[in-house]
């Protein structure tokens, strides 16, 4: 769906912005059939159409919310960072996620001042980033 | 060429590039006996920061330190607790692990060390003496057999990098997609930006890398929470491993070889050279009867081949354009950001670089073997690092390279969405290599396409070097499939 929808759009723009994604998207679409039919014969027959990955399989959790709990993880994080910025949610992240995995006070919090002074040193003091203000910021004033 | 030679070395051995390749190898030993980090995290994360550099050979020195040394120290979590420390030392567990479990975890290490840096001399030094080969080749290309050779890159990575080569060639696709959106600066039409100006630039390529690699490693590395259940002790024979590789030398030499054509093809990494390796020694050496319960054989087989393959895979890179494998096309970003122009001029004018190149190659490999040689009891304990002290760490650093690509919040939030991307493709089996590369050669494939077009019309397409590169793409690509009907060269890992 997403390259005939790329496809559809760029027959709307001159050869010159187009040309690469009609080739490839010819032979995209090509394939795609090719790949519908092989996995509809090996599920009409019972096989699987997997090999040996050259790849290392990814890993199935024992955990009783799967992957989610890191996902969540990430996205609370993603949204720390909107929320109080990043030099107050990297060290907090990390501090964090230790201490609820079985690390201690001070290994907990010598990780977080890593990653604090680590963003600290790099973004504030090197790079001279200027911050976007953090959401809370913004809703207090 | 001999000037071009010595002025390579002279810039690779000042200090500044003798610190940062040292700094390149720390950076490279740290992720090989982390499991579960590799090293395209590494390059990606390292990507936003070395783009600002403005010293070519600084980024050489430091990117190429990395690259070269983390299967070395991927040795050490293979060999002590069986889990490979990256995917180049998976079938070094096969005998490492039950000479660790015999008491001969130093025989093993040492052993793997010394092959690795005879797999890292003799890798730069073919890469060297492939330089008169491909120069007058190269020279002889024009767009429409670079078109051609970029489709056939994209194509082997897609085929031979996965499970199911459709799907690879289709993920190559998407990615030299990703890599149209924006403004055509040539036409000035807005693709694939859907009217908001934060596309009009593009979508950055650490963002894709960091997103597709970065996050799902992450996520594996937190999902396994599992404890080490048998630790070994590292026992004698750090001596004897060393001389093992002396005596068997002959196989060090042929797995280096092994290695080092598995990394010019495009597509098969580390992750197969190592395979290939093993299976050859297992085919060709006396008294096999020991054979994954501890011999020291097994060991040198994988860890010369793993070594020297990263010397092969920087054949294509950098004569084509077109990059061996994930790190590789990494590289290829960062140098084509401080103005290492990959192709013709590698060859020519940017002789020098590739001299630094195939040096730091060979340098930062004996600085690696040293550092692990001499900090091994260290080492050795930090593979026992529990995955709550890594995952977030990492997690922050991947976020902070994002950051930096734009200092914008829209690229954390397109981060997201490329590692919910990554995740999905590495639970269905897609391989992400290729989509990665697809982003890379993306720019350059329109490029060549579009000159070939302009300058010849349809005709490019009868020239006698295009068509022969035709010929090569579709066997290249046809031979694996039918192979992996027929239960072929894949299998070679099941085998062993």
């Amino acid at each position: 769906m997403v390259l005939a929808g790329a496809i559809q759009i760029s027959l709307e723009w001159p050869v010159r912005a187009s040309i690469i994604i009609l080739v490839l998207g010819a032979i995209g679409l090509a394939l795609l059939i090719v790949q519908l039919i092989s996995d509809t014969r090996n599920a009409a027959s019972g096989k699987s159409s997997e090999a040996l990955t050259m790849e290392a399989p990814a890993v199935k959790t024992d955990s009783r919310w799967g992957n989610l709990e890191i996902w969540s993880w990430i996205a609370a994080f993603f949204a720390a960072i909107h929320l109080v910025g990043f030099l107050v949610a990297a060290p907090l992240f990390v501090f964090s996620y230790t201490k609820t995995y079985g690390g201690g006070w001070l290994l907990s919090a010598a990780l977080g001042a890593t990653a604090g002074g680590f963003v600290y040193s790099l973004f504030n003091v090197l790079l001279h980033v200027p911050w976007p203000k953090p959401l809370i910021v913004l809703l207090i004033s | 060429m001999l000037e071009a030679a010595i002025e390579g070395l002279q810039s690779i051995l000042t200090p500044h590039s003798l610190a940062m390749m040292s700094l390149g190898v720390f950076i490279g030993s740290l992720v090989g006996f982390l499991p579960g980090i590799g090293g395209p995290t590494t390059l990606a994360i390292m990507l936003p920061f070395v783009m600002v550099m403005k010293d070519p050979v600084t980024v050489i020195a430091l990117l190429v330190g990395i690259d070269a040394v983390g299967n070395t120290a991927s040795a050490f979590p293979s060999i002590l607790i069986s889990v490979p420390g990256g995917a180049g030392s998976q079938a070094t567990i096969l005998d490492g692990y039950p000479m660790a479990k015999r008491g001969e975890a130093a025989r093993a290490l040492s052993a793997s060390f010394m092959a690795s840096l005879v797999g890292g001399i003799v890798g730069p030094l073919i890469l060297l003496a492939s330089l008169p080969i491909l120069r007058p080749l190269v020279l002889a290309f024009g767009s429409p057999e670079f078109f051609v050779l970029t489709l056939w890159g994209l194509a082997m990575v897609g085929v031979l990098s996965g499970n199911a080569p459709v799907k690879g060639l289709i993920a190559g696709i998407l990615g030299v997609f990703i890599a149209t959106v924006g403004l055509d600066m040539k036409s000035g039409i807005e693709r694939f930006a859907f009217g908001e100006p934060y596309l009009w630039e593009g979508i950055s390529l650490i963002l894709v890398a960091l997103g597709i690699f970065g996050v799902p490693e992450c996520i594996d590395l937190a999902s396994r929470k599992s404890s080490i259940a048998e630790r070994h002790e590292l026992g004698s024979g750090f001596k004897q491993g060393i001389l093992d590789v002396f005596r068997n030398l002959w196989l060090t030499v042929r797995s280096s070889a092994i290695g080092i054509w598995v990394g010019f093809l495009p597509g098969l990494g580390s992750s197969v050279a190592d395979w290939f390796a093993y299976a050859h020694t297992i085919q060709t050496e006396k008294n096999t009867e020991n054979f994954g319960k501890g011999d020291v054989r097994g060991v040198i087989a994988p860890e010369a081949s793993n070594n020297a393959k990263e010397a092969g895979s920087y054949i294509p890179t950098l004569a084509f354009g077109i990059p061996g494998g994930t790190s590789t096309a990494l590289i290829l970003v960062a140098f084509t950001a401080v103005g290492i122009n990959p192709g013709p001029e590698m060859l020519t004018t940017q002789l020098n670089f590739t001299f630094a190149i195939i040096w730091t190659l060979a340098i930062a490999n004996i600085i690696a073997v040293a550092f692990c040689m001499a900090f091994v009891k260290p080492i050795a304990r930090c593979c026992f690092l529990p995955f709550y002290t890594i995952v977030p760490l990492i997690l922050v650093f991947v976020f902070i390279g994002a950051f930096a690509a734009n200092f914008n919040y829209y690229d954390l939030l397109l981060l997201m969405v490329f590692s919910a991307l990554g995740f999905i493709m590495r639970r269905h089996g897609w391989p992400r290599a290729p989509l990665l590369l697809g982003v890379v050669l993306g720019t350059k494939m329109e490029l060549y396409l579009w000159l070939s077009y302009t300058r010849y019309g349809l005709e490019w397409l009868l020239r006698p070097g295009v068509v022969i590169l035709f010929i090569l793409l579709l066997a290249s690509v046809l031979y694996p499939v039918w192979q992996g009907r027929r239960g072929g060269v894949s299998r070679v890992a099941e085998a062993v």
